[in-house]
This record gives C-alpha cells, structure tokens and sequence, in this order.
C-alpha cells in the first residue's frame, strides 16, 4: 500500500516525531511504499538544518533525511507552519531578507492544499500529533 | 471498519471519552505513547465494551515499565503489528 504520515509534533518535546519514524520503517518493513511525510504545526522543525542534538542521542532530522535517500520518501513542509516558526530554504530566505538557510533539501516547502491530495492520493494516511 | 489511535492517558485528558463516544461498533482502539497507560488493570475500566478491539503498542509499554501490568483484556501489538491493524482499517483517525 501507499502511505503517507502527517507529523504534528515537534523533535526531542513530543513522542511523535519518533513513533512516526518507527511506524515508516515497520511499514516498509511490511512490504509498504511510504512515499510521504508532510510536516505540519510544530512538527515543521522536524525539517530544521541547524538541529545539532547530542551525538549520542537519536538524530531525528537526519533519520527523516536517511529515509528519503533509502527509500524515496518525500518530505514535504507545510510553508505557512515553517516562515512562522523560521524555517526558510534559499528561496524564501532571500525572498524574506534573511540570511542563512534554515531548511534544506531533501525537505520541500510546500502548500496546505498539498496535504489534501496527499490524503487522496495515498491509500493510508497516518497522524502522530503532540 | 476505523482505527482510532489514542496517545493520551486516560489519568491526564478526558478525549478518550470523546473517542468512545465516536467509535463504530466494529472500530478499534489502538493506544500508543502515553496512551499505554490506559492498558494498566487499574486504568482499563475507562475502556469497556471493547473486548477484542483494544490494542496497546509493545514498545511504549516496555518504555514506561508497564509491559508486566497490562490488562489482559488489552491486545498487545509490536509496530509491525500496529502496521497490520491500519492495513485493515478502512482509515485511522487520530485523538491527542
């Protein structure tokens, strides 16, 4: 099947961003597609370039990262939640006068309206919230 | 046939009520994160009439020390387990 996460919480303050990474990995492991992972409200600073956790604690951005270069994975952002929350990639930050880069590929900017087709476009669409 | 997912305990928020209120005959009810400890003996009653339907995820259980003290009316699933029960289900609706 084709599934697709929405992630609600953000890194290292809520459980969600884990249970959602663990569910990716069980589904795929099932033999499922996980073609997308849409971060929303807080869960935007899941796609935050500058996370720096402690080396010995779970890595939660670059785990999201690893599972796109592993298994395609999508990883679309909500743009509104983000610029709200400081997370801009080249375009927005110039297009704001900011300077630094705060998300970068392989995570995307992307509209709400994105998150309605993802739910008919996927056959599953799974939510982790805060 | 819906699966709801519950990450809140039933000592903290009263949404479960709402989540009973909302659930099909047929539904299932999966409690995952926080949500385990609702599974406990002591805690299960806030769940009846659910026998069969009531699901409680391995991992959050064994992380919270719970997984010797849950309810034998709950079904314990592993995240594989977990996956197979949204296969089934027509859709999941989450409660937080």
């Amino acid at each position: 099947m084709r599934y697709a996460l929405l992630v609600l919480g953000g890194p290292y303050s809520h459980q969600a961003a884990h249970s959602a990474l663990r569910f990716a990995h069980a589904a795929i492991a099932r033999g499922h597609r996980v073609d997308t992972v849409f971060f929303y409200h807080d869960g935007v600073y899941n796609a935050s370039h500058f996370a720096a956790p402690p080396q010995d604690e779970p890595h939660l951005v670059d785990a999201w990262c690893d599972l796109q270069r592993t298994h395609g994975t999508t990883l679309q952002v909500c743009v509104a939640a983000a610029l709200r929350r400081g997370l801009l990639d080249a375009r927005e930050a110039e297009r704001h006068g900011k300077s630094g880069v705060s998300l970068e590929p392989p995570f995307e900017l992307t509209g709400l309206g994105q998150l309605l087709d993802i739910g008919q476009t996927h056959e599953r669409l799974i939510t982790f919230a805060p | 046939m819906l699966l709801h997912l519950l990450n809140r305990a039933p000592s903290s928020s009263s949404v479960h009520q709402d989540v009973l209120r909302a659930m099909g005959e047929e539904d299932g009810l999966m409690l995952i994160e926080d949500g385990v400890f609702g599974a406990v003996s002591a805690q299960v009653q806030h769940f009846p009439g659910l026998d069969g339907r009531l699901f409680a995820l391995r991992e959050d259980l064994e992380s919270r020390g719970l997984a010797g003290r849950c309810d034998a009316r709950v079904i314990i699933v592993d995240m594989d387990g977990f996956v197979a029960l949204t296969e089934e289900a027509q859709r999941t609706v989450s409660w937080f």
